[in-house]
């Protein structure tokens, strides 16, 4: 379990990480996203007691990481897989590791072994792609069977083969009872991996919720309508206190009314309906509306064509 | 601190004499484990004694017997030592830290040893130790080389004679306190070509700005620097206007002592 308190830390007169709490709790996977410079990664190096907090707290297993004992037995993260010293064999980084925390050689060979670098183990890391750096990096933090796990953006710059793999890998140990943190700006792949999201911008609390209900609550919910009789049947809808957008195409855009409810309203006035569809906003679509206001570097001009998507 | 098994479930705390070995043992797979750490030392030995033996032969070639003879025989037998196996063995501390800022590892290490002092102790323990017994080998090897040379000429002096077995061990150490001193600077500046630049400045470039000091600056201030110190700690006759053998031995400990205070208190204030 990881629970932050108030978490504050400012850079000079940047305020990074703001009043930040939550708690991320075991067996299933977590998300936490943000657009890009929200603060995901220093949280997370807050929590591992790399950055101190300028005031709040980080605890993992109910202490602040700085207090653990062999803390690899108790929180494994890979913030960074390409930090890694290049003249060093697979094996011998993942040994230094595995000694400094008292952890025994033989679990050495098994992470390799499940991070499929069993083959690779005494070659250099140099010469090493960097979805092998990712495989290594999280056989690292697996090396203490640490109940909580962290990766920051686990799956940037991983071909096919790889992303599926860290997404298995995820939940599988969630599925084990596991407390897994995975941070990722990308809202698609979230929707993939995560049960549960927490999404930051400018370093404040935007969502803590489960992903499903992020979609459900989002206000942008609504039914499509096409009608040959289109501008009756509008007349109609708002009548009823529904409200109604045209689009470009000729449908209609109803909000504040279900599709049965539209349905039957059309069937008593004898309007006939060719298209009928409720519209869920795409988890993409929930990301963006919330992380809209704090983007970061925000592009000078939007993507035409992106609010009539989904 | 005794093992008490907690009701959590979670692993019994190991003693602090148990993490102490983790933290060793961590720095000591990680300092093995780099092929250019041997090839540095290698580079320092190969350098250190051929440059040795190249002195001895100039000096055992010169006819006039100088004053004080027994002092520069000994002092003959480290002046390769000391201008040349310093050099690569303070490269090699000063890397134990910048390598690691330079390619990020250092998050990994702090994640594996949160507390950072026992981050710097365990370097300095793993990298000194490492530089001691180079040091040490190295002292012996070139003594001995240096009085076989000169012994055919009568110049040479003997490991039974009074005060030589302490001043080669003296001179093995110089090499530990270099590597420590530059460990510390590493630590601080972070980044590798400022902080071999600051640790050779420290060694040598104070030296040798005193050495075009006027004269009673030179000494007075020259005195509290590495390689004066280092002098008198291995000449057999001690030079009048400098500190002591023993004074100077404590200049020696002083240097890497307060390098190392100074790293530890950055990193464990600093973010990482």
């Amino acid at each position: 379990m990881i629970e932050l308190n108030a978490l504050t830390k400012r850079f000079g007169p940047v305020t990074a990480v703001d009043e930040l709490s939550f708690t991320v709790r075991p067996g299933r996977v977590t998300g936490f996203l943000g657009p890009n410079g929200a603060g995901k990664t220093t949280t997370m190096r807050l929590i591992l007691g790399l950055d101190v907090p300028t005031s709040g707290t980080a605890l993992v297993g109910g202490r602040r990481y700085r207090q653990l004992i062999r803390p690899l037995r108790q929180v494994g993260s890979l913030l960074d897989a390409t930090a890694v010293h290049g003249a060093r064999t697979a094996y011998d980084h993942l040994l230094s590791v595995a000694v400094s925390n008292g952890i025994r050689r033989g679990r050495v060979r098994e992470v390799l072994e499940l991070a499929g670098l069993e083959s690779v183990a005494a070659k250099r890391i140099g010469g090493f792609s960097l979805g092998m750096k990712h495989r290594l990096g999280i056989a690292a933090a697996l090396l203490g069977e640490p109940p909580v796990l962290m990766f920051d953006e686990p799956v940037n710059g991983l071909d096919a083969d790889g992303v599926r793999w860290v997404r298995q890998l995820l939940r599988q140990l969630a599925a084990d009872g596991h407390t897994v943190l995975v941070s990722s700006h990308l809202m698609t792949e979230m929707a993939l991996t995560a049960d549960h999201l927490i999404v930051i911008g400018r370093g404040k609390l935007l969502a803590d919720a489960p992903t499903q209900s992020l979609t459900r609550s989002s206000a942008r919910a609504d039914v499509l309508v096409r009608s040959p009789r289109a501008s009756e049947l509008a007349g109609l809808l708002t009548g009823r206190g529904a409200g109604v957008t045209p689009e470009h195409d000729g449908g209609l855009a109803v909000t504040g009314m279900d599709a049965p409810a539209i349905a039957d309203l059309a069937a008593a006035h004898g309007i006939a309906v060719h298209e009928l569809v409720p519209r869920r906003p795409s988890l993409e679509q929930a990301y963006l509306d919330l992380t809209a206001e704090s983007t970061e570097y925000r592009a000078a001009t939007t993507v035409a064509g992106a609010e009539a998507g989904s | 601190m005794t093992a008490v098994a907690s009701r959590t479930g979670q692993p019994a705390v190991p003693s602090l004499a148990a993490r102490a070995r983790d933290v060793l043992a961590f720095e000591w797979v990680k300092l093995r484990s780099a092929r250019s750490n041997y090839v540095t030392l290698l580079i320092a030995a190969v350098v250190t004694i051929a440059v040795t033996a190249l002195v001895a032969h100039t000096f055992a070639s010169t006819r006039a017997s100088l004053p004080g003879g027994a002092n520069t025989a000994l002092a003959t037998s480290f002046l390769g030592y000391a201008e040349y196996g310093v050099i690569p063995v303070s490269v090699l501390a000063v890397l134990q830290f910048t390598s690691e800022y330079t390619t990020g590892l250092i998050r990994t290490t702090f994640c594996a040893v949160p507390r950072r002092w026992a981050v710097l102790a365990g370097k300095a323990a793993v990298t000194g130790g490492a530089a001691l017994v180079a040091g040490e080998v190295l002292a012996f090897i070139c003594f001995f080389l240096t009085q076989a040379m000169l012994s055919g000429r009568h110049r040479g002096v003997s490991l039974a004679q009074p005060g030589v077995p302490g001043a080669v061990l003296a001179a093995g150490f110089v090499l530990c306190a270099c590597a420590l001193t530059a460990l510390g600077l590493g630590a601080i500046i972070r980044r590798t070509p400022g902080a071999i630049t600051a640790a050779l400045a420290a060694i040598y470039g104070l030296a040798a700005l005193c050495l075009v000091l006027p004269a009673p600056w030179k000494y007075d201030v020259g005195r509290f620097t590495m390689p004066f110190a280092a002098f008198q700690v291995v000449a057999m006759h001690p030079q009048p206007g400098l500190l002591s053998p023993a004074l100077s031995m404590l200049v020696l400990v002083a240097w890497p002592a307060a390098a190392l205070l100074a790293a530890g208190l950055v990193i464990s204030s600093r973010d990482a």
